[in-house]
């Protein structure tokens, strides 16, 4: 198995490098995003002192850090996968003894985002040299402790949006539904709004749902505010969430693969 | 008698297809409420396929020969009626099936597009769990035969077809499957090729006992592969048997082939039918029920000029048009 991963590495480095133009102006729009909202509200945390507590240095350190999260929990499979389910394309991954998802896509995800932290590492520099955040409370302890949650959180995303992708079995295109898919993310997973802003029913249901668990928690660990029973509690949050994710993929998988329809090859 | 290696039993496959009139109120209307029409691609086709035959698949475009190579190499569910290849059901997509079968179609399909054909071996070699020593054998073999490794190192893409239709070949019998399920094998392929393709197949499955089951439109491939076809037609199967008894039963006819002193002032329409064959342009050719092929040509014999005279069956591809005609 490492060996089929260690080669199917080196295939999809080599494809993603291919088109490492297009590529890094994608990152680099993707990117922007963050920066955006650290200077609106970084000159507005500065004009009013702090917004609800929070002061200039702690948006500049939230987004900072979810930058770095953003990039490990982050997938693409729906842009990557969901044409071969359209295209008829997917007709030789099937055949073939691996899972198409789980092997194939999964590291072409990875090589995406080892390609694209070369361009994330100057810009993170960058904002650092800018801001001269101060992360107060981060520990080797908090960023340890980030780490499996980073890692899981990428495999809720990664599953829940394979689902999705899977969806293409039965309709052909599933933008529109992953375009969806991406308003509980805003709402409810603290991306682009840190939750602590947000009313505090969003923040309570957010708690619940998987979103925050790889966006939001992860970052909040890495900046040292988590107590030590919300830390507890993410982590069974992960624990639920990843094994409800997988089973919501092995089921759209299954269901969705025998109305496959192999065209065009 | 061997085992069968590929059972299958009132197989069928029943597309759901949207369909519209053109124009743009047709294109309102089917948004709010689709026709969908049913398509039998595949209707109750059922034939057995004994553990290393060679067997051809022939049809017309359409005809369901590619639909019925995907249910059984797994890609497609049927929606009615079984299959069962190697013992496996094919569509359980079980990995010890799928890496005890492989399916080569006319298009890209198993070699990853904007790397080279190397990275993509490699891989394969990975995916099936292909020992060092054995790859590197099969590797040579395949290279022998198909001259690939000129091939190996430029990307995908800029690979021209017959190339690459090379490349997916070797890409998909690097396992060394024991079926083969083969739609149009040689297209794109010059001459050479084609010839090197054939001799590779009989070659492989005379050494491994693999079993076939090809589609192709060139007769040749067929002809030079195959002793059994089965022929399908608008879903159906119309003839299941060997290649020679086909012309005996779809098509009793023969072919007699003349060469007269003076070729064309003979009227030999009172022999038998008079038919154009390209084989042998100084000749004539009519086609005659074969039970009365003695007595003609007896008759020709007494009556013309004959330098030279020649029975053959008629070209199976007539054969075949007669089949589907029926």
């Amino acid at each position: 198995m490492f060996l089929i991963f260690k080669r199917m590495w080196q295939v999809n480095w080599a494809e993603q490098w291919q088109y490492r133009a297009n590529l890094f102006m994608y990152v680099l729009y993707w990117i922007v995003q963050p920066v955006i909202y650290i200077a609106v509200w970084t000159s507005i945390a500065n004009a009013q002192g702090s917004v609800k507590g929070l002061s200039a240095n702690d948006f500049v350190t939230y987004y900072m850090a979810m930058l770095i999260v953003d990039q490990v929990t982050s997938e693409i499979v729906v842009y990557n996968f969901a044409h071969k389910i359209q295209d008829g394309t997917l007709s030789g991954e099937i055949i073939r003894p691996i899972h198409p998802i789980l092997t194939n896509a999964l590291t072409n995800n990875i090589a995406f985002k080892a390609l694209t932290t070369l361009v994330l590492l100057p810009v993170w520099v960058m904002l650092w040299l800018l801001y001269t955040p101060i992360f107060a409370s981060t520990s080797w302890v908090n960023i340890l402790l980030s780490i499996p949650t980073l890692i899981i959180g990428f495999f809720i995303n990664f599953l829940l949006s394979s689902a999705i992708v899977c969806v293409a079995f039965w309709t052909q295109r599933v933008w529109a539904l992953y375009r969806l898919y991406g308003i509980p993310v805003a709402l409810f997973s603290g991306q682009f709004v840190p939750l602590q802003l947000m009313p505090k029913v969003i923040q309570d249901i957010s708690v619940y749902l998987p979103f925050q668990l790889f966006k939001y928690f992860p970052t909040q660990l890495i900046l040292g505010k988590l107590s030590g029973t919300q830390i507890l509690q993410g982590y069974t949050m992960d624990i639920i969430w990843l094994f409800i994710a997988f089973v919501i993929f092995r089921w759209t998988w299954a269901n969705g693969i025998k109305q496959f329809s192999a065209v065009g090859a | 008698m061997p085992s069968n290696s590929i059972v299958v039993e009132n197989l069928s496959k029943t597309y759901q297809v949207p369909e519209r009139e053109a124009g743009f109120s047709a294109a309102v209307q089917s948004f709010f409420k689709r026709k969908y029409k049913d398509i039998k691609a595949v209707h109750q086709v059922g034939f057995n396929i004994a553990q290393g035959e060679v067997v051809g698949f022939l049809g017309p475009n359409g005809a369901g020969k590619t639909t019925t190579l995907k249910m059984l190499s797994g890609l497609l569910h049927p929606t009615g009626g079984n299959a069962t290849v190697l013992g496996f059901t094919p569509w359980q997509l079980k990995p010890e099936y799928l890496r005890a079968m492989t399916l080569v179609m006319g298009q890209r399909n198993r070699l990853a597009w904007d790397i080279p054909a190397a990275d993509s071996f490699l891989l394969n070699q990975a995916i099936y769990r292909i020992p060092d020593d054995e790859y590197k054998q099969t590797f040579k073999e395949l290279d022998d035969l198909l001259e690939l490794a000129p091939l190996m190192k430029k990307p995908v893409r800029n690979l021209s077809l017959g190339e690459r239709m090379k490349c997916e070949i070797a890409a998909g019998l690097l396992h060394r499957p024991k079926v083969l399920f083969l739609d149009e094998p040689t297209i794109g392929l010059d001459i050479t090729g084609q010839v090197r393709i054939r001799e590779f197949l009989r070659e492989y499955n005379k050494r491994t006992g693999a079993t076939i089951l090809l589609t192709s439109h060139y007769m040749a491939d067929v002809t030079a592969l195959c002793e059994r076809i089965i022929i399908i037609h608008q879903g159906s199967l119309k003839y299941d048997g060997g290649i020679n008894d086909l012309s005996r039963k779809i098509a009793p006819f023969k072919l007699i082939g003349v060469r007269l002193a003076d070729a064309d002032s003979h009227d030999l329409s009172g022999y038998g039918t008079e038919v154009q064959n390209e084989e042998d342009a100084d000749k004539r050719y009519i086609q005659v029920r074969a039970e009365d092929v003695t007595r003609v040509t007896s008759r020709m014999l007494a009556d013309l000029p004959i330098h030279d005279i020649t029975i053959a069956d008629p070209p199976i591809e007539d054969v075949i048009e007669q089949a589907f005609n029926q």
